[in-house]
């Protein structure tokens, strides 16, 4: 087994009674795409808000190469090297498809008062961004307004952005959502390679088939618990999971 | 030119050094202000004060007016920033009125009076009026042009530009939204205050009614009007309502209804500003010229 790249231990997020996220732990090791399956409200998306520093954790602990990051702000996480995509995508609308996959090129600038007033506007720049579109297959849209686009290629946006910023790990939240059964076969074989590139990925998934077909493991979140984690076949067949999804099976007692 | 025409000039291009400034907050970054004339105040009343109590003349205190304008502007700021969209407008509403309540009521800067008596500036031991004052701000409006073309086109300008789009995304991709916001709002303000260092050299008097929340509303219309996060916009927008008021001086009795109309129309027919993407004004450019962008 590889090393471990994000280590969760005990998380939690109460939202006054709310328990959002309640005592979750796993852990991701490098190089492998981890699934976090669960239904609507289970804590999924608050996990990754926890994850990214959008919320801070009412308890626990998040850990990057070993390195605490919980109670880090969003951009010095994003500066660690996790990049995430959004579940709603957040386009920058009125910059071109190109300037967007930019803006999350400057990473290595906006921390630096020196670095920061060198110009964006040059050739390597648009080239070594445009590569980025290719490996998406968004470089004929390149200066097309992002506003402009069609969901399908705004989460592929997302995705590009999401490379450019996660060199350790990229966070990928319902990347699938939405989409046609063509193109989620093409973002398949994107996540894949991003795989194949050295790099991590964590996404949470409603598609079951998808999440079945590309995940290594399968955490699966309910009412803010874990309730299960381990290989896909494992978690199909999972009394508690199928509980979750489905309600208890009549006359038999699950619990 | 007969004076009153290059009096008209001159406080035109005042108006879009300072919209120019306005710009880099509302157009760049995306934070709304409805108090930029306090920063223009703050910058008129430090010169009108460093001349006349200080002694000193208008080249040596100008370094000192635009830091004075921008370290308020950061003070001011840091907390002003933490709030949103309609929260930030009236935060910046507020700063205005206190602003100006300070001018007004503190009897250091002159209270109701004023400050007169503003030295002119004087350049190789000449008195600096007239065409010669008016060509000077223009130096000065192209120095800020140059200096906003510069920060869209660095990292930092590309950041707020991110920030203005979508502030939490931008974060996601290592930019402290906190950091560039001040940084667009300190040069914003520190841009104010060269106008204001003009405006108070150029009038020679000054009071707290120069910098009041009406002429914040007629600042960003001139930024609205012209189009906002548009390099050249101020100097439309201020060349615009500048200059109406004095060609339809014969309606005098009609000029607000006139102006009123012509937001309205502006509103419903070109949201982006004259400038803006798509606009008629760039439609009919970009036929005409071919390197100007739809």
């Amino acid at each position: 087994m590889n090393n471990t790249l994000l280590q969760i231990k005990g998380l939690s997020k109460h939202f006054d009674g709310l328990k959002a996220v309640d005592n979750v732990d796993f852990e991701l090791f490098s190089e492998e795409i981890l699934g976090i399956l669960g239904p609507n409200g289970a804590g999924k998306t608050v996990c990754f808000n926890l994850i990214c520093g959008i919320y801070k954790p009412t308890n626990g602990e998040v850990s990057l190469d070993g390195q605490r990051i919980d109670g880090l702000l969003p951009h010095e996480i994003a500066s660690l090297g996790v990049g995430r995509t959004f579940q709603i995508v957040k386009p920058f609308s009125s910059l071109t498809v190109l300037e967007n996959v930019l803006v999350a090129r400057g990473i290595t600038r906006y921390n630096s008062f020196l670095k920061m007033w060198s110009t964006w506007k040059s050739s390597a720049e648009k080239k070594a961004a445009l590569q980025i579109l290719e490996h998406v297959g968004l470089a004929d849209l390149a200066d097309r307004k992002a506003g402009l686009l069609p969901l399908g290629n705004l989460r592929r946006l997302e995705i590009a952005r999401a490379l450019v910023v996660g060199s350790k790990l990229i966070l990928l939240d319902e990347s699938f959502s939405g989409l046609r059964p063509e193109e989620i076969a093409k973002l398949e074989t994107l996540i894949q390679n991003i795989r194949r590139d050295g790099i991590t990925v964590l996404l949470i998934e409603h598609n079951m088939r998808v999440t079945m077909g590309i995940c290594d493991r399968i955490v699966v979140l309910d009412h803010g618990r874990k309730i299960a984690e381990g290989k896909p076949e494992a978690i199909q067949q999972d009394d508690n999971v199928i509980e979750a999804y489905l309600g208890r099976r009549r006359g038999v007692d699950v619990a | 030119m007969n004076a009153y025409v290059i009096t008209i000039a001159t406080i035109i291009v005042i108006n879009a050094i300072t919209v120019v400034g306005l710009n880099v907050i509302v157009g760049y970054a995306g934070q709304i202000s409805l108090g930029h004339a306090a920063f223009v105040g703050i910058g008129a009343y430090s010169a009108a004060l460093l001349s006349t109590k200080a002694g000193l003349s208008f080249w040596t205190a100008l370094p000192a007016v635009i830091a004075i304008s921008g370290f308020i502007g950061l003070l001011l700021g840091l907390p002003s920033l933490r709030v949103k969209d309609d929260f930030l407008a009236i935060t910046t509403i507020g700063i205005n009125f206190i602003v100006e309540a300070i001018f007004l009521y503190i009897p250091f800067f002159g209270g109701a009076l004023g400050i007169g008596g503003i030295p002119r500036i004087m350049l190789f031991g000449i008195k600096i009026k007239g065409l010669a004052f008016f060509l000077l701000c223009l130096i000065f409006l192209s120095l800020t042009l140059f200096i906003c073309r510069w920060f869209t086109r660095s990292w930092a300008g590309l950041a707020s530009f991110a920030i203005r789009e979508e502030e939490s995304a931008s974060s996601s991709m290592g930019i402290s939204p906190m950091r560039f916001k001040l940084l667009a709002f300190v040069l914003g303000t520190a841009i104010a205050g060269l106008g204001g260092a003009l405006y108070a050299h150029y009038m020679r008097f000054i009071s707290a009614s120069d910098f009041s929340f009406p002429v914040s509303i007629s600042l960003l219309s001139m930024l609205v009007l012209g189009g906002m996060g548009n390099l050249w916009a101020p100097l439309i927008g201020a060349l615009i309502l500048g200059s109406l008021p004095e060609i339809f001086r014969p309606l005098v009795n009609y000029r607000i209804l006139f102006y009123t109309f012509l937001l309205l129309l502006m509103i419903r027919f070109q949201p982006g500003g004259l400038l803006g993407e798509e606009s008629f004004a760039r439609r009919v450019l970009s036929s005409v010229l071919p390197g100007v962008k739809k």
